[in-house]
C-alpha cells in the first residue's frame, strides 16, 4: 500500500523493545503490506521489520527467493507477526549488512537452521524451518524487534582465529 | 577540511590507546577511520584524523613529542584532498587463506598474482604459528575482485600456486548480505 522511509540509527524506536501486535487488527494487515512493499522498492533488501519503518510492533517481513544466496533454500515471501524461534541449531557466520546502518557491514555469527512460529497475514498459525540465508535473515528481523541491531552481535574472526592459550 | 594519517607504534602496554586518543581530544581533532592491533609485541595504531583549522601536520607532531619520548614511534602524514575517502569498489569480495609449512615467497608469490589480475587487496594479516621446529605460515586476505573474475577464476589460478608452494588456499565468498 505504500512504501515508507527507512529510518536510520540512531533512531530511538531502532533500540526499543517492540511490543506485540494484535494479528487481527486491520492496521497490522496495513503495517504488513507497508513492510513488503518498502522491502521489495529497496530492490535489494531481503527483509526488514516495523521498527525500520516507524512502528514498535512485533511484525517482520523476509524474502530471500530472488537471492542468489537464497534462491536454493526459502520459503518465498514470509510474513511475520509475533514471531518466536523456537528451536536453533548449528552455526553460521555471514557478514551482514542493515538498511537502517549504512556503509558499515560486519561478521555475525548466527544459528544454522531454525524453527520460527508466527501468525501470517491471513491469520495461520504458521511454524516453519529455515536454513542458511533464509534463516540467517529471520534472525536478523527479529533482532529488530528485540531492539537489537548486527552491530551487537559482530564478532571479529581474525583475533579469535589467532587467539591462543598461552 | 585537512585529514592526516597518523602511525604509532611501540612496545605494548595498557594505556596507548587512551594516551592517543587523549591527545588528539585536546587537540579537538576527530578520528574518522582508526585501526589498531598488537603485532608481535608491539601496538600498531593507524588513525584517519581531521581537524578543522590546521593546515599542516605541525601542530600533530608536536602533540605527539611527549608520546615519542615515551618510547613509542609516531608518524603523521599530510593527505591530500579526498585522500580520506575510500574509494567505491563494486565487484564480489573474498577471503583467500593461505597457509602451510613457512617458506619465503608466500606473501610476494599470492599478492603477485592477484595483483597480475587487477584484484585489490582490502585487508591481509599474517601470523607465523605452530613451533620453533616447524613453524607454519597463516595468510589471511580479503580482497575484492573485478566484475570480470568470479570466486571461482581466482580458486583456478591460485590452484598453481597451491602445488608450487606446497601450501594450502582455500577461497570463499565474503560479500556482505544487506538485510
Amino acid at each position: 500500500m505504500a512504501v515508507r522511509e527507512v529510518l536510520l540509527y540512531p533512531a530511538p524506536i531502532l533500540k526499543q523493545v517492540c511490543s506485540v501486535a494484535d494479528p487481527q487488527a486491520a492496521e497490522t494487515s496495513a503495517l504488513a503490506q507497508d513492510l513488503i512493499d518498502t522491502m521489495y522498492a529497496s530492490g535489494h533488501s531481503v527483509g526488514i521489520a516495523a521498527p525500520q519503518i516507524g512502528a514498535a510492533l512485533r511484525v517482520a517481513v523476509v524474502d530471500v527467493s530472488e537471492s542468489k544466496l537464497g534462491r536454493k533454500h526459502n520459503h518465498g515471501l514470509v510474513v511475520m507477526i509475533n514471531p518466536e524461534i523456537i528451536e536453533r541449531s548449528g552455526q553460521k557466520t555471514m557478514r551482514e549488512g542493515c538498511m537502517s546502518v549504512p556503509d558499515y557491514t560486519g561478521n555475525v555469527e548466527r544459528a544454522k537452521e531454525i524453527v520460527v512460529q508466527f501468525f501470517d497475514q491471513q491469520l495461520n498459525d504458521c511454524i516453519i524451518r529455515c536454513k542458511g540465508f533464509e534463516a540467517v535473515a529471520i534472525q536478523h528481523e527479529l533482532d529488530h524487534l528485540d531492539g537489537k541491531l548486527f552491530l551487537d552481535r559482530i564478532s571479529n574472526p581474525g583475533t579469535e582465529l589467532f587467539r591462543r592459550k598461552h | 577540511m585537512k585529514h592526516f594519517a597518523v602511525t604509532i607504534i611501540g612496545r605494548d602496554r595498557p594505556g596507548i590507546v587512551s594516551d592517543t586518543a587523549r591527545i588528539l581530544y585536546e587537540l579537538g581533532c576527530n578520528v574518522a577511520d582508526s585501526s589498531s592491533t598488537i603485532l608481535g609485541g608491539q601496538f600498531a595504531m593507524i588513525l584517519i584524523v581531521s581537524h578543522p583549522d590546521f593546515e599542516s601536520s605541525e601542530p600533530l607532531q608536536q602533540a605527539y613529542a611527549e608520546l615519542e619520548s615515551s618510547g613509542l614511534s609516531v608518524f603523521v602524514r599530510t593527505l591530500k584532498p579526498g585522500g580520506e575517502k575510500r574509494p567505491d569498489l563494486p565487484g564480489e569480495l573474498c577471503m583467500i587463506s593461505v597457509y602451510g609449512s613457512d617458506k619465503p615467497g608466500i606473501v610476494y608469490q599470492v599478492t603477485r598474482l592477484l595483483s597480475q589480475n587487477n584484484v585489490n587487496i582490502v585487508d591481509l594479516a599474517t601470523k607465523l604459528i605452530g613451533t620453533a621446529e616447524r613453524p607454519v605460515y597463516v595468510m589471511m586476505c580479503e580482497a575484492v575482485l573485478p566484475a570480470t573474475l568470479s570466486v571461482e577464476d581466482i580458486r583456478d589460478m591460485l590452484e598453481n600456486l597451491r602445488e608450487e608452494l606446497q601450501v594450502d588456499i582455500s577461497v570463499r565468498n565474503v560479500t556482505p548480505v544487506e538485510l
